[in-house]
């Protein structure tokens, strides 16, 4: 598995990055927009943007595949989407979970350490455990939906905007190629763990 | 050399970019001066159901090289064609949105996936994915010639929009970098994951 050629960061991700900035250049007139399919779009893309504690642990997602390499670098982020939407439907059909917010402040710290500590699990105990978080992130998106967005471009946005978190944190990633690199990734992971850490113990509010 | 290559890889992130920006029309919307048959050939990619399920199995015949179209093609065509065909006997009033979010799940797991099926299974899935988008793109109340016009365009539509995703997944997936694959995969998962929240989404209603 180690022996498989990883991608050439370089232009990855410079495309990776290209591609989040247009993302977040939206037009006016679709911004102020609530209903209709670009109003759903909306909402849904700027959900997962929306919370610290989600957005850490979805790029500690990406952080943590890059860690582990090929192929975990792309079946995390693989994983996480699908099993984050079935948490999410859990939500959207009114199914409660207990924890919820625990769960998500306990994903940022701990994905967070397992990159502060470059801690290298066999491949399904990672996916087993980002799986295990994606539920209750997936399930907090979920019962949040606002009742006037689209549904259809709510679910394309809410999905995109969080594959792109992980591809930011595979971006993020990529520095590990050079020394340098992987005290940027590790204090990156240190940092997320630290705010995993504030969302537990309730100094900051999600 | 860096530049040559990112601008090959980034053509790849287009689509991505395309969703995000302002779009000057909605689904339905009639443009005047477009002739019926442009407006039916533009429904399928107004319509977000429609386009993710166009896109899925897209993905689903190009992932696979050498690109094989001649039976999916056919099967593609007659069956959209058939629930076209369909929806003028006024009987049809659409498909429920979970049958189309349920047919591309299943389509967005087989692109997941990444395993070469039997040839059976994806055309199966082509022929289904096409009846039901034909039969989700009846028009309203319009003049028969009116509605043959747009019926026609849709489905030249749908022929045009599902070879294109096939034909340049294809190009992705014959590419010897390993990323490309996994990025169908990804975008399978994506697809299967958009599927699951609008199933939870019809089941509610």
């Amino acid at each position: 598995m180690r022996s498989m050629k990883p991608p050439r960061p370089s232009s990855l991700a410079r495309a990776v990055v290209a591609t989040a900035v247009l993302l977040l250049l939206q037009g006016d007139a679709s911004a102020h927009s609530t209903t209709g399919n670009i109003g759903g779009f909306v909402s849904g893309f700027e959900h997962p943007l929306t919370g610290l504690d989600h957005i850490v642990a979805m790029i500690a997602v990406g952080l943590w595949g890059a860690y582990l390499r090929a192929p975990a670098m792309w079946l995390l982020p693989v994983v996480f989407p699908v099993v984050m939407a079935f948490g999410g439907a859990l939500g959207v059909l009114h199914v409660t979970l207990p924890a919820v917010e625990t769960c998500i402040a306990l994903s940022g710290l701990l994905l967070g350490l397992a990159v502060a500590f470059a801690v290298r699990p066999p491949l399904w105990v990672a996916a087993v455990i980002v799986g295990f978080f994606a539920i209750f992130h997936g399930h907090a998106h979920g019962t949040e939906l606002p009742n006037s967005a689209n549904a259809m471009t709510y679910a394309i946005g809410f999905v995109i905007a969080t594959g792109l978190l992980h591809l930011s944190g595979i971006a993020l990633g990529l520095l590990l190629r050079w020394p340098w690199g992987h005290v940027v990734v590790r204090l990156s992971g240190a940092a997320i763990a630290v705010i995993g850490c504030l969302f537990l113990t309730g100094t900051i509010k999600a | 050399m860096n530049g040559p290559r990112f601008r090959h890889r980034g053509w790849l992130f287009s689509p991505l970019a395309g969703l995000a920006l302002p779009a000057p029309t909605q689904a339905h919307m009639t443009v005047q001066g477009m002739s019926s048959f442009m407006t039916g050939a533009l429904h399928p990619l107004m319509t977000p159901s429609h386009v993710i399920l166009l896109l899925a199995l897209g993905l689903a015949v190009g992932q696979h090289v050498p690109l094989r179209l001649g039976a999916p093609l056919k099967a593609f065509a007659s069956l959209s064609a058939l629930g076209l065909a369909l929806t003028t006997t006024g009987r049809i009033a659409g498909v429920h949105p979970g049958i189309l979010s349920g047919i591309a799940f299943a389509v967005g797991g087989v692109v997941a996936l990444g395993k070469k099926l039997p040839f059976v299974i994806p055309t199966i899935l082509l022929g289904t994915g096409a009846f039901a988008i034909g039969l989700d793109s009846g028009v309203e109340k319009a003049g028969a010639w009116t509605v043959f016009g747009t019926l026609s365009g849709t489905w030249v539509g749908l022929l045009v929009y599902l070879v294109n995703f096939a034909f340049y997944t294809s190009l992705a997936a014959a590419k010897k970098q390993q990323w490309l694959q996994i990025g169908i995969r990804v975008a399978g998962s994506w697809i299967l994951a958009i599927s699951v929240l609008m199933l939870a989404f019809a089941l509610r209603k």
